[in-house]
Protein backbone atom coordinates (compact mmCIF):
# COMPACT_ATOMS: atom_id res chain seq x y z
CA UNK A 1 0.00 0.00 0.00
CA UNK A 2 1.35 3.21 -1.19
CA UNK A 3 2.34 5.81 2.19
CA UNK A 4 -0.29 8.37 0.66
CA UNK A 5 -3.16 5.58 1.48
CA UNK A 6 -1.42 4.32 4.82
CA UNK A 7 -1.73 8.32 5.34
CA UNK A 8 -5.22 8.75 4.62
CA UNK A 9 -6.39 5.07 6.01
CA UNK A 10 -4.55 6.22 9.15
CA UNK A 11 -6.29 9.60 9.37
CA UNK A 12 -9.41 8.30 8.56
CA UNK A 13 -9.62 5.82 11.64
CA UNK A 14 -8.10 8.80 14.02
CA UNK A 15 -10.79 11.02 13.79
CA UNK A 16 -13.38 7.93 13.36
CA UNK A 17 -12.04 6.22 16.71
CA UNK A 18 -11.44 9.16 18.49
CA UNK A 19 -14.75 10.69 17.61
CA UNK A 20 -16.41 7.18 18.62
CA UNK A 21 -14.56 6.48 21.81
CA UNK A 22 -14.54 10.05 23.34
CA UNK A 23 -18.97 9.85 22.71
CA UNK A 24 -18.64 5.50 23.87
CA UNK A 25 -16.14 7.09 27.24
CA UNK A 26 -18.90 9.51 27.63
CA UNK A 27 -21.88 7.22 27.43
CA UNK A 28 -19.91 4.67 29.60
CA UNK A 29 -18.86 7.87 32.36
CA UNK A 30 -22.66 8.76 32.62
CA UNK A 31 -23.77 5.15 33.25
CA UNK A 32 -20.94 4.35 35.43
CA UNK A 33 -21.84 7.63 37.92
CA UNK A 34 -25.20 6.72 37.57
CA UNK A 35 -25.07 2.86 38.88
CA UNK A 36 -22.08 4.16 41.20
CA UNK A 37 -24.48 6.22 42.38
CA UNK A 38 -27.78 4.26 42.75
CA UNK A 39 -24.92 1.68 44.95
CA UNK A 40 -24.36 4.01 47.19
CA UNK A 41 -27.73 5.03 47.53
CA UNK A 42 -28.66 1.26 48.22
CA UNK A 43 -26.56 1.28 50.80
CA UNK A 44 -27.25 4.07 52.55
CA UNK A 45 -31.15 3.20 52.52
CA UNK A 46 -29.22 -0.01 54.32
CA UNK A 47 -27.50 2.65 56.53
CA UNK A 48 -30.80 4.18 56.86
CA UNK A 49 -33.18 1.08 58.49
CA UNK A 50 -30.49 0.53 60.80
CA UNK A 51 -30.32 3.82 62.09
CA UNK A 52 -34.02 3.61 62.73
CA UNK A 53 -33.26 0.56 64.43
CA UNK A 54 -30.71 2.01 67.01
CA UNK A 55 -33.54 4.96 67.17
CA UNK A 56 -36.54 3.00 68.86
CA UNK A 57 -33.50 1.36 71.02
CA UNK A 58 -32.49 4.83 72.34
CA UNK A 59 -36.18 4.94 73.11
CA UNK A 60 -36.12 1.79 75.05
CA UNK A 61 -33.11 2.82 76.99
CA UNK A 62 -34.29 6.55 77.62
CA UNK A 63 -37.23 4.47 79.27
CA UNK A 64 -35.25 2.06 81.04
CA UNK A 65 -34.55 2.34 85.31
CA UNK A 66 -31.94 0.01 84.92
CA UNK A 67 -28.33 2.17 86.45
CA UNK A 68 -26.16 0.58 83.63
CA UNK A 69 -27.76 1.85 79.98
CA UNK A 70 -25.91 -0.45 76.97
CA UNK A 71 -26.01 1.15 73.95
CA UNK A 72 -27.01 -0.33 70.76
CA UNK A 73 -24.43 -1.44 68.48
CA UNK A 74 -25.28 -2.72 64.91
CA UNK A 75 -22.99 -4.57 63.03
CA UNK A 76 -20.31 -3.19 60.69
CA UNK A 77 -21.85 0.35 61.64
CA UNK A 78 -20.83 2.79 63.95
CA UNK A 79 -22.56 5.54 65.44
CA UNK A 80 -23.24 8.69 67.68
CA UNK A 81 -25.24 10.52 69.69
CA UNK A 82 -25.21 14.44 69.96
CA UNK A 83 -27.25 17.35 71.41
CA UNK A 84 -28.76 20.06 70.46
CA UNK A 85 -25.97 22.26 70.15
CA UNK A 86 -24.32 19.11 68.03
CA UNK A 87 -21.97 18.30 71.33
CA UNK A 88 -20.95 14.67 71.64
CA UNK A 89 -23.03 12.50 74.06
CA UNK A 90 -22.16 8.93 73.39
CA UNK A 91 -21.37 6.66 70.79
CA UNK A 92 -19.20 3.96 69.16
CA UNK A 93 -16.88 5.44 66.81
CA UNK A 94 -13.26 5.98 67.83
CA UNK A 95 -12.85 9.28 67.99
CA UNK A 96 -15.51 11.88 68.91
CA UNK A 97 -16.58 13.14 65.07
CA UNK A 98 -17.78 16.14 64.77
CA UNK A 99 -21.28 16.33 62.87
CA UNK A 100 -19.63 18.77 60.63
CA UNK A 101 -16.41 17.63 59.66
CA UNK A 102 -16.97 14.50 57.90
CA UNK A 103 -15.06 14.27 54.57
CA UNK A 104 -13.99 10.54 54.91
CA UNK A 105 -14.50 9.22 51.02
CA UNK A 106 -14.30 5.95 52.39
CA UNK A 107 -16.89 5.91 54.60
CA UNK A 108 -21.31 6.66 54.32
CA UNK A 109 -22.60 9.04 56.65
CA UNK A 110 -26.24 9.69 57.54
CA UNK A 111 -27.57 11.79 59.99
CA UNK A 112 -30.75 11.18 61.57
CA UNK A 113 -32.88 14.25 63.61
CA UNK A 114 -34.09 12.44 67.22
CA UNK A 115 -37.64 13.87 68.33
CA UNK A 116 -37.89 13.72 70.86
CA UNK A 117 -34.41 13.78 72.24
CA UNK A 118 -33.84 10.66 73.60
CA UNK A 119 -31.38 10.50 75.99
CA UNK A 120 -30.90 13.82 75.11
CA UNK A 121 -29.76 13.68 71.61
CA UNK A 122 -30.87 15.86 69.18
CA UNK A 123 -29.47 13.75 66.48
CA UNK A 124 -28.19 10.41 65.86
CA UNK A 125 -24.71 9.72 63.50
CA UNK A 126 -24.74 6.72 61.69
CA UNK A 127 -21.37 5.85 59.32
CA UNK A 128 -20.41 2.73 57.55
CA UNK A 129 -17.69 1.64 54.76
CA UNK A 130 -18.57 1.72 51.87
CA UNK A 131 -19.00 -1.95 50.44
CA UNK A 132 -16.34 -1.07 47.41
CA UNK A 133 -17.06 -4.89 46.17
CA UNK A 134 -20.44 -4.02 44.00
CA UNK A 135 -18.52 -0.44 42.85
CA UNK A 136 -14.96 -2.40 41.64
CA UNK A 137 -17.34 -5.13 39.52
CA UNK A 138 -19.50 -2.10 38.20
CA UNK A 139 -15.60 -0.75 37.45
CA UNK A 140 -14.15 -3.99 35.92
CA UNK A 141 -17.16 -4.41 33.65
CA UNK A 142 -17.40 -0.74 32.69
CA UNK A 143 -13.61 -1.31 31.58
CA UNK A 144 -14.01 -4.55 29.96
CA UNK A 145 -17.23 -3.16 27.89
CA UNK A 146 -14.44 0.05 26.71
CA UNK A 147 -12.04 -2.64 25.95
CA UNK A 148 -14.44 -4.80 23.66
CA UNK A 149 -16.30 -1.68 22.46
CA UNK A 150 -12.35 -0.51 21.56
CA UNK A 151 -11.85 -3.12 19.83
CA UNK A 152 -15.61 -3.59 17.95
CA UNK A 153 -14.70 -0.45 16.63
CA UNK A 154 -11.21 -0.85 15.38
CA UNK A 155 -12.28 -3.61 13.58
CA UNK A 156 -15.56 -1.80 12.11
CA UNK A 157 -13.19 1.12 11.43
CA UNK A 158 -10.44 -0.58 9.26
CA UNK A 159 -13.20 -2.75 6.87
CA UNK A 160 -14.51 1.01 6.70
CA UNK A 161 -11.29 2.40 6.25
CA UNK A 162 -10.67 -0.20 3.49
CA UNK A 163 -13.84 1.15 1.70
CA UNK A 164 -13.56 4.73 2.46
CA UNK A 165 -10.14 4.41 0.49
CA UNK A 166 -10.98 2.08 -2.36
CA UNK A 167 -11.87 4.57 -4.71
CA UNK A 168 -8.28 6.21 -4.36
CA UNK A 169 -5.89 2.40 -4.47
CA UNK A 170 -7.95 1.81 -7.89
CA UNK A 171 -6.96 5.12 -9.36
CA UNK A 172 -3.48 4.85 -8.10
CA UNK A 173 -3.94 1.07 -9.44
CA UNK A 174 -5.01 2.74 -12.71
CA UNK A 175 -2.30 4.82 -13.17
CA UNK A 176 0.59 2.54 -11.86
CA UNK A 177 -0.83 -0.23 -15.19
CA UNK A 178 -0.79 3.02 -17.48
CA UNK A 179 2.46 4.05 -16.63
CA UNK A 180 3.60 0.13 -17.00
CA UNK A 181 2.32 0.34 -20.71
CA UNK A 182 3.57 3.45 -21.72
CA UNK A 183 7.25 2.53 -20.36
CA UNK A 184 6.64 -0.44 -22.27
CA UNK A 185 5.67 1.03 -25.27
CA UNK A 186 8.42 4.09 -25.27
CA UNK A 187 11.44 1.99 -24.96
CA UNK A 188 11.59 0.66 -28.58
CA UNK A 189 11.16 4.28 -30.17
CA UNK A 190 13.22 6.11 -27.92
CA UNK A 191 16.38 3.84 -28.34
CA UNK A 192 15.87 3.78 -32.27
CA UNK A 193 15.29 7.54 -32.73
CA UNK A 194 18.61 8.12 -30.14
CA UNK A 195 20.55 5.76 -32.17
CA UNK A 196 19.37 7.08 -35.59
CA UNK A 197 20.56 10.58 -34.07
CA UNK A 198 23.52 9.29 -33.49
CA UNK A 199 23.96 7.38 -36.64
CA UNK A 200 22.91 10.33 -38.85
CA UNK A 201 25.37 12.90 -36.59
CA UNK A 202 28.59 10.17 -37.74
CA UNK A 203 27.41 9.85 -41.76
CA UNK A 204 26.95 13.16 -42.20
CA UNK A 205 29.26 15.75 -40.51
CA UNK A 206 27.54 19.30 -41.61
CA UNK A 207 24.05 17.83 -40.26
CA UNK A 208 25.53 17.64 -36.44
CA UNK A 209 25.71 21.06 -35.79
CA UNK A 210 22.33 21.88 -37.27
CA UNK A 211 19.35 23.38 -35.22
CA UNK A 212 16.83 20.90 -36.15
CA UNK A 213 18.92 17.73 -35.32
CA UNK A 214 19.49 19.49 -31.60
CA UNK A 215 16.17 19.47 -31.25
CA UNK A 216 15.08 15.97 -32.14
CA UNK A 217 18.39 15.18 -29.43
CA UNK A 218 16.99 17.57 -26.42
CA UNK A 219 13.80 15.24 -27.26
CA UNK A 220 15.29 12.24 -26.86
CA UNK A 221 17.02 12.52 -23.96
CA UNK A 222 14.10 14.01 -22.38
CA UNK A 223 11.92 11.47 -22.81
CA UNK A 224 14.73 8.59 -22.70
CA UNK A 225 15.12 9.90 -18.92
CA UNK A 226 11.68 10.09 -18.58
CA UNK A 227 11.88 6.37 -19.62
CA UNK A 228 14.24 5.24 -17.58
CA UNK A 229 12.63 6.69 -14.44
CA UNK A 230 9.29 5.36 -14.87
CA UNK A 231 11.07 1.88 -15.53
CA UNK A 232 13.01 2.56 -11.93
CA UNK A 233 9.28 3.07 -10.34
CA UNK A 234 7.80 0.13 -12.15
CA UNK A 235 10.21 -2.25 -10.57
CA UNK A 236 9.24 -0.31 -7.02
CA UNK A 237 13.17 0.21 -6.63
CA UNK A 238 12.92 -3.45 -5.62
CA UNK A 239 15.71 -5.24 -8.17
CA UNK A 240 18.81 -6.53 -7.53
CA UNK A 241 21.65 -4.18 -6.89
CA UNK A 242 25.32 -4.39 -8.03
CA UNK A 243 26.97 -2.38 -5.85
CA UNK A 244 30.39 -0.70 -7.31
CA UNK A 245 33.00 1.57 -6.55
CA UNK A 246 31.97 4.47 -8.41
CA UNK A 247 34.18 7.46 -9.20
CA UNK A 248 30.86 10.28 -8.26
CA UNK A 249 32.90 12.76 -10.03
CA UNK A 250 33.72 11.39 -13.29
CA UNK A 251 29.56 10.38 -13.62
CA UNK A 252 28.41 13.62 -12.81
CA UNK A 253 31.05 15.13 -15.64
CA UNK A 254 29.66 12.40 -18.06
CA UNK A 255 26.05 13.34 -17.33
CA UNK A 256 26.36 16.93 -17.71
CA UNK A 257 27.97 16.26 -21.16
CA UNK A 258 25.11 14.12 -21.46
CA UNK A 259 22.44 17.33 -20.55
CA UNK A 260 24.72 19.88 -22.77
CA UNK A 261 22.73 20.60 -25.26
CA UNK A 262 19.62 20.95 -23.27
CA UNK A 263 21.91 23.34 -20.90
CA UNK A 264 22.90 24.92 -24.00
CA UNK A 265 19.56 25.17 -25.39
CA UNK A 266 18.81 27.21 -22.09
CA UNK A 267 22.07 29.69 -22.43
CA UNK A 268 22.71 28.13 -18.86
CA UNK A 269 26.54 28.51 -17.36
CA UNK A 270 27.62 25.73 -15.69
CA UNK A 271 29.88 26.21 -12.80
CA UNK A 272 31.55 22.37 -11.99
CA UNK A 273 33.54 22.08 -8.36
CA UNK A 274 34.55 18.52 -8.39
CA UNK A 275 37.14 16.44 -6.25
CA UNK A 276 38.94 13.90 -8.00
CA UNK A 277 38.89 10.06 -6.92
CA UNK A 278 35.78 10.59 -4.76
CA UNK A 279 34.85 7.03 -5.02
CA UNK A 280 30.88 5.81 -3.88
CA UNK A 281 30.24 2.20 -3.29
CA UNK A 282 26.83 1.89 -4.41
CA UNK A 283 24.61 0.63 -7.66
CA UNK A 284 24.92 2.55 -11.00
CA UNK A 285 21.82 2.30 -11.96
CA UNK A 286 20.99 4.52 -8.42
CA UNK A 287 23.75 6.79 -8.63
CA UNK A 288 22.44 7.22 -12.15
CA UNK A 289 19.26 8.15 -11.09
CA UNK A 290 20.06 10.58 -8.75
CA UNK A 291 22.93 12.84 -10.50
CA UNK A 292 19.97 12.91 -13.86
CA UNK A 293 17.06 13.67 -11.82
CA UNK A 294 19.43 16.32 -9.59
CA UNK A 295 20.99 18.15 -13.36
CA UNK A 296 17.91 17.29 -15.40
CA UNK A 297 16.04 19.43 -12.79
CA UNK A 298 18.38 22.28 -11.99
CA UNK A 299 18.58 22.55 -15.78
CA UNK A 300 14.46 22.24 -16.75
CA UNK A 301 14.30 24.88 -13.80
CA UNK A 302 16.34 27.21 -14.37
CA UNK A 303 15.83 30.70 -16.34
CA UNK A 304 17.01 31.16 -20.15
CA UNK A 305 20.64 32.47 -19.02
CA UNK A 306 21.16 31.25 -15.20
CA UNK A 307 23.28 29.33 -13.40
CA UNK A 308 24.09 25.77 -12.72
CA UNK A 309 26.30 24.66 -10.09
CA UNK A 310 27.60 21.48 -9.05
CA UNK A 311 30.56 20.10 -6.13
CA UNK A 312 31.36 16.79 -5.50
CA UNK A 313 33.14 17.25 -2.08
CA UNK A 314 34.66 14.14 -0.09
CA UNK A 315 31.22 14.09 1.73
CA UNK A 316 28.44 16.29 -0.53
CA UNK A 317 27.17 16.34 -3.67
CA UNK A 318 25.82 19.84 -3.97
CA UNK A 319 23.31 21.08 -6.95
CA UNK A 320 22.37 24.74 -7.28
CA UNK A 321 21.07 26.55 -10.01
CA UNK A 322 19.21 30.16 -9.84
CA UNK A 323 16.10 28.82 -11.04
CA UNK A 324 12.01 29.45 -10.05
CA UNK A 325 12.56 27.92 -6.77
CA UNK A 326 10.06 26.09 -4.66
CA UNK A 327 7.52 28.04 -1.94
CA UNK A 328 8.03 27.19 1.33
CA UNK A 329 4.43 25.33 1.37
CA UNK A 330 5.60 23.23 -1.43
CA UNK A 331 8.89 22.13 0.23
CA UNK A 332 7.56 19.82 2.90
CA UNK A 333 5.56 17.79 0.11
CA UNK A 334 8.55 17.78 -2.88
CA UNK A 335 9.47 14.17 -1.62
CA UNK A 336 6.18 12.67 -2.78
CA UNK A 337 5.75 11.04 -5.58
CA UNK A 338 3.41 12.88 -8.48
CA UNK A 339 4.43 15.78 -6.15
CA UNK A 340 5.05 19.33 -8.90
CA UNK A 341 5.75 22.47 -7.41
CA UNK A 342 5.65 23.96 -10.56
CA UNK A 343 3.76 23.18 -13.45
CA UNK A 344 5.10 25.57 -16.26
CA UNK A 345 7.39 22.36 -17.17
CA UNK A 346 6.37 19.08 -17.79
CA UNK A 347 7.52 15.91 -15.98
CA UNK A 348 5.23 13.49 -13.56
CA UNK A 349 6.33 14.41 -10.56
CA UNK A 350 8.24 11.42 -9.49
CA UNK A 351 12.29 12.71 -10.20
CA UNK A 352 12.93 14.13 -6.61
CA UNK A 353 10.73 11.12 -5.25
CA UNK A 354 13.22 8.54 -7.05
CA UNK A 355 16.14 10.59 -5.42
CA UNK A 356 14.94 10.34 -2.06
CA UNK A 357 14.50 6.75 -2.58
CA UNK A 358 17.94 5.88 -3.52
CA UNK A 359 19.61 8.72 -0.79
CA UNK A 360 17.38 6.48 2.21
CA UNK A 361 18.23 3.29 0.65
CA UNK A 362 21.81 3.95 1.89
CA UNK A 363 21.48 5.97 4.48
CA UNK A 364 22.47 8.95 2.80
CA UNK A 365 21.21 12.42 3.87
CA UNK A 366 19.32 14.77 1.86
CA UNK A 367 18.45 18.18 2.03
CA UNK A 368 16.82 20.97 -0.17
CA UNK A 369 16.18 24.36 0.38
CA UNK A 370 14.83 26.80 -2.04
CA UNK A 371 13.68 30.52 -2.24
CA UNK A 372 11.23 31.28 -5.00
CA UNK A 373 12.55 33.13 -8.30
CA UNK A 374 16.21 32.59 -6.38
CA UNK A 375 17.11 29.25 -7.10
CA UNK A 376 16.94 25.74 -5.22
CA UNK A 377 19.89 24.07 -3.56
CA UNK A 378 19.95 20.06 -3.08
CA UNK A 379 22.62 18.75 -0.82
CA UNK A 380 23.31 14.80 -0.71
CA UNK A 381 25.94 13.83 2.34
CA UNK A 382 27.11 10.33 2.60
CA UNK B 1 -1.98 17.90 97.40
CA UNK B 2 -3.93 16.24 99.43
CA UNK B 3 -4.60 19.22 101.30
CA UNK B 4 -6.41 20.36 97.84
CA UNK B 5 -8.10 16.80 97.38
CA UNK B 6 -9.67 17.16 100.92
CA UNK B 7 -10.55 20.53 100.26
CA UNK B 8 -12.47 20.14 97.09
CA UNK B 9 -13.80 17.16 98.41
CA UNK B 10 -15.34 18.97 101.20
CA UNK B 11 -16.94 21.69 99.01
CA UNK B 12 -18.38 18.81 96.53
CA UNK B 13 -19.62 17.51 99.34
CA UNK B 14 -21.25 20.05 101.06
CA UNK B 15 -22.57 21.63 98.21
CA UNK B 16 -24.65 18.48 97.56
CA UNK B 17 -25.56 18.46 101.08
CA UNK B 18 -27.14 21.75 100.30
CA UNK B 19 -29.05 20.27 97.23
CA UNK B 20 -29.96 16.87 99.54
CA UNK B 21 -31.40 19.78 102.04
CA UNK B 22 -32.34 22.55 99.76
CA UNK B 23 -34.54 20.09 96.86
CA UNK B 24 -34.14 16.15 97.51
CA UNK B 25 -34.97 15.55 101.28
CA UNK B 26 -38.74 17.29 100.00
CA UNK B 27 -38.41 14.95 97.09
CA UNK B 28 -37.42 12.06 98.91
CA UNK B 29 -40.31 13.18 101.75
CA UNK B 30 -43.29 14.14 98.89
CA UNK B 31 -41.99 10.93 96.42
CA UNK B 32 -41.51 12.75 93.61
CA UNK B 33 -39.88 11.00 91.17
CA UNK B 34 -36.72 13.11 90.57
CA UNK B 35 -35.01 11.04 87.95
CA UNK B 36 -38.50 10.82 85.90
CA UNK B 37 -38.50 14.53 85.93
CA UNK B 38 -35.06 15.04 84.83
CA UNK B 39 -35.46 12.94 81.72
CA UNK B 40 -38.49 14.29 81.01
CA UNK B 41 -36.60 17.89 81.19
CA UNK B 42 -33.37 16.07 78.72
CA UNK B 43 -36.57 14.63 76.38
CA UNK B 44 -37.53 17.96 75.69
CA UNK B 45 -34.41 20.34 76.35
CA UNK B 46 -31.65 17.95 75.18
CA UNK B 47 -28.59 20.19 76.02
CA UNK B 48 -27.53 20.98 79.90
CA UNK B 49 -27.52 24.80 79.10
CA UNK B 50 -31.38 25.02 77.74
CA UNK B 51 -32.37 22.23 81.29
CA UNK B 52 -31.14 24.61 82.92
CA UNK B 53 -32.68 27.95 82.04
CA UNK B 54 -36.12 25.59 82.34
CA UNK B 55 -35.50 24.22 85.13
CA UNK B 56 -34.89 27.92 86.53
CA UNK B 57 -37.48 29.91 85.12
CA UNK B 58 -39.89 26.83 86.85
CA UNK B 59 -37.91 26.92 90.23
CA UNK B 60 -38.46 31.11 90.40
CA UNK B 61 -41.61 30.83 89.34
CA UNK B 62 -43.24 27.27 89.81
CA UNK B 63 -46.74 26.70 87.61
CA UNK B 64 -48.01 23.65 85.87
CA UNK B 65 -47.52 26.35 82.73
CA UNK B 66 -43.61 26.49 83.94
CA UNK B 67 -43.55 23.11 84.86
CA UNK B 68 -42.31 20.26 82.91
CA UNK B 69 -44.49 17.49 83.76
CA UNK B 70 -48.16 17.23 82.68
CA UNK B 71 -51.29 18.26 84.36
CA UNK B 72 -52.12 15.54 85.37
CA UNK B 73 -48.90 15.10 87.81
CA UNK B 74 -49.97 17.74 89.96
CA UNK B 75 -53.24 15.22 90.65
CA UNK B 76 -51.34 13.33 92.76
CA UNK B 77 -48.61 15.32 93.84
CA UNK B 78 -48.56 18.74 95.39
CA UNK B 79 -47.35 21.88 93.35
CA UNK B 80 -44.00 23.06 94.90
CA UNK B 81 -44.00 26.36 96.34
CA UNK B 82 -41.48 28.99 96.06
CA UNK B 83 -37.93 28.27 97.76
CA UNK B 84 -36.81 31.81 98.03
CA UNK B 85 -33.40 31.23 96.89
CA UNK B 86 -30.85 33.50 94.96
CA UNK B 87 -30.77 32.84 90.88
CA UNK B 88 -26.66 31.54 92.11
CA UNK B 89 -27.68 29.36 94.26
CA UNK B 90 -30.81 27.64 92.55
CA UNK B 91 -27.99 27.66 89.44
CA UNK B 92 -25.51 25.54 91.23
CA UNK B 93 -28.35 23.35 92.65
CA UNK B 94 -29.65 22.76 89.17
CA UNK B 95 -26.21 22.15 88.33
CA UNK B 96 -25.62 19.45 91.27
CA UNK B 97 -28.99 18.29 90.31
CA UNK B 98 -27.97 17.50 86.63
CA UNK B 99 -25.27 15.69 87.64
CA UNK B 100 -26.27 13.41 89.87
CA UNK B 101 -28.74 12.29 87.22
CA UNK B 102 -26.59 12.59 84.57
CA UNK B 103 -27.54 9.97 81.73
CA UNK B 104 -23.70 10.16 80.35
CA UNK B 105 -22.82 8.82 83.53
CA UNK B 106 -25.03 5.37 83.04
CA UNK B 107 -24.36 4.66 79.41
CA UNK B 108 -22.01 1.79 78.36
CA UNK B 109 -20.65 -0.47 75.93
CA UNK B 110 -21.57 -3.54 76.15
Amino acid sequence: MLSSQNRSLIRFLSIYLISTLMLFALASWLFYSFTKQHLLDQQKDILLYEASHIKSQLRELHQSHSNRLIYPVAEQIESAIYDLDKRYIFGTLDERVELHSMDDIDKIYAIVDIEPHYLGAAYLLVVKNIDLEPITNLENKTLIFMLIATIFFAVLGYFLGGLFIAPMRESIERMNYFIQDATHELNTPISTILTNIEMIESMDKNLKNTQELKRIEIASKTLSRIYDDLAYLNLNHNYHRHIESIEIGLMVEERIEYFRVLAKAKELKIKLDIEPNIVLDIDKNDALRVCDNLISNAIKYNKVGGQLYIQVTQNTLVVEDSGVGINERDLGFILERFRRANKSEGGFGIGLNIVNHVVRNYGFDLQISSQQNQGTKVVIRW
Amino acid sequence: MVKVVTIVSFVIVSLFADLQKSCLACHEKEQIPSELIYKRYLLKYSTPKNIEEAMLRYLKSPTKTTSIMPPQFFLKFPMKTEIGLDDDTLRVNIELYMKKFDIKKRLYYR
